[in-house]
């Protein structure tokens, strides 16, 4: 694949920069990558090559960067051999001597040589000599960058005292309370609707899972940000962060959107009875939040009305209704089916699912 | 124990002559930056806070590029001598020089030590020059009717 060919060295930078990165198996080398093909660019230029072809100067740029990796591997080899950690330049001429050993090198018979004058020492003397003085043509700072990543904060950082004697002080602080704290209105509203041991699953779980969302919420904000910050005034951030990522924008409500979720057929009733349902204005100040609440909200009626059990009848609902895609951070319960590879059977439904909705999905199926 | 034979003049003469050129190191920049150079070394796992070992790895790398491409330089202009000779009616061969990837190929298989390029894609495998899609495309129109 002959490449027109490029006149000069500054032809070939702009057109480097211009170019799409080659699809390389190194894909994270890339910054490497690009400056050693500047840097053997300079130098085939100043051997003589007036213009050089895509492939062939890829090719020379990534033999050089292993070359150089190569050589690193073998010096700290050698370096750890004489039981050192840090390579010196003894270390560094023995594995440029096995490098060479393919081609030869002046003394290389020799079997008393003395590293100090090894002839690849000298070749590399008289190439110096020889060499004009190209310098690189652009500046390039030290990489990779290692970005400073502010923690979570120990317990003795922060100032606070753990919980507990049995709690050191340099573990991570806990986070703030209002990630953990379950929200007194919501509390009130499902106090007048729980009945029973199953209601008190739902409550349980509702609270589990409204401040995980929020964590998660606080999770995401800290990432970009850094830094702890208490959810409970940041709605402007929470709709910020729902703009930029669909998967914390908030959940389509009953109706809002026609979304072929899936061919299942719900019963009639229960149909009947999910579009009766009004959403709660009064709770509605973050989305996410809301979300929970009305997802079960349904659910609870369906077992007030004692329809079916508490399980299958959560499953109708989430047919019925968008799924929240929620992630998962080591709290649920245990499921019985342990494989964390479960394929769903019904491939309509591609969606990260709780291992409850699974589990509980295998076991409407089996009865 | 290799330098008991050896006055300690001569040895003393081959340390300093070594410690001079990695001196003289420091004033010579290669073409090859330090910082590409410490980047690869770290990956592999070299440690060294001596800034001479890695201006000497950087020059020993230039020095193996610039064999490579000289080699390349040569097989190029080889061929394009052999071109010049057999008179075509066709325009004469460039007069550029363009590294291509034949001459590279087959620089680094005669530079040979370098045991990772037998994996190196394309290095060590014919090229193909053009790929057709059927037999008789670019034949003479007097031979494809037969």
């Amino acid at each position: 694949m002959k490449d027109g060919g490029l006149e000069n060295k500054n032809e070939l930078e702009n057109s480097k920069k211009q170019s799409k990165p080659y699809k390389f198996y190194r894909k994270s080398d890339n910054f490497a990558l690009a400056i050693a093909k500047v840097a053997v660019a300079q130098v085939c230029e100043s051997v003589g090559f007036q213009s050089f072809q895509h492939s062939a100067l890829e090719t020379l740029s990534d033999v050089t960067a292993r070359y150089i990796c190569t050589l690193g591997k073998t010096s700290n080899f050698n370096a750890n051999l004489a039981g050192r950690l840090e390579s010196n330049v003894f270390d560094i001429i023995q594995g440029l001597e096995e490098l060479e050993s393919g081609l030869g090198f002046v003394g290389a018979s020799d079997v008393n040589r003395c590293l100090a004058h090894s002839g690849v020492v000298k070749d590399i003397v008289h190439f110096v000599g020889d060499a004009a003085d190209v310098p690189f043509a652009y500046d390039v700072s030290r990489f990779p960058v290692v970005k400073e990543r502010k923690g979570m904060g120990s317990f003795w950082e922060k100032g606070e005292e753990p919980h507990g004697e049995h709690i050191p002080c340099w573990l991570p602080a806990f986070p703030d309370p209002e990630t953990y704290a379950a929200q007194s209105t919501a509390r009130n509203e499902t106090m007048s609707v729980s009945n029973g041991v199953k209601t008190g699953l739902v409550r349980i779980e509702r609270k589990i899972e409204r401040p995980l969302l929020n964590f998660q919420q606080q999770f995401a904000r800290n990432g970009n940000e850094g830094g702890s910050s208490p959810v409970g005034g940041d709605s402007g951030k929470a709709r910020e962060a729902s703009n930029s990522n669909p998967y914390l924008a908030a959940p389509l409500h009953f109706g809002e959107k026609d979304v072929d979720v899936s061919p299942v057929i719900l019963p009639t009733k229960l149909s009947n009875e999910v579009a009766s349902r009004d959403p709660v204005p009064e709770n509605r100040f973050v989305g996410n939040q809301v979300s929970v609440l009305e997802t079960f909200a349904p659910a609870i009626e369906a077992i007030k009305s004692g329809i079916c059990e508490y399980g299958s009848g959560k499953k109708n609902v989430l047919c019925s209704q968008r799924p929240t895609v929620r992630f998962k951070i080591g709290i649920g319960k245990k499921s019985l089916n342990t494989t964390p590879n479960f394929i769903s059977k019904n491939k309509d439904l591609e969606k990260i699912e709780n291992d409850n909705q699974k589990d509980e999905r295998k076991r409407s199926r089996i009865f | 124990m290799n330098h008991k034979q050896q006055s300690n003049d001569g040895k003393h003469d081959d340390d300093s002559a070594l410690s001079d050129f990695l001196a003289s190191l420091m004033d010579y920049t290669p073409s090859i930056p330090d910082e590409l150079v410490e980047h690869c070394l770290a990956k592999s796992g070299f440690q060294c806070p001596d800034v001479r070992l890695i201006r000497l790895v950087a020059v020993a790398s230039q020095k193996f590029v610039a064999e490579v491409a000289s080699d390349s330089l040569q097989h190029c202009k080889a061929r394009q001598a052999a071109g010049a000779k057999d008179k075509r009616d066709k325009q004469p061969k460039d007069k550029r020089l363009i590294l291509t990837m034949d001459d590279l190929s087959k620089s680094l298989r005669e530079v040979g030590h370098f045991e990772s390029i037998d994996f190196v894609y394309g290095v060590n495998v014919k090229q193909q020059e053009y790929f057709a899609d059927n037999p008789s495309t670019g034949m003479d129109p007097a031979s494809r009717d037969e």
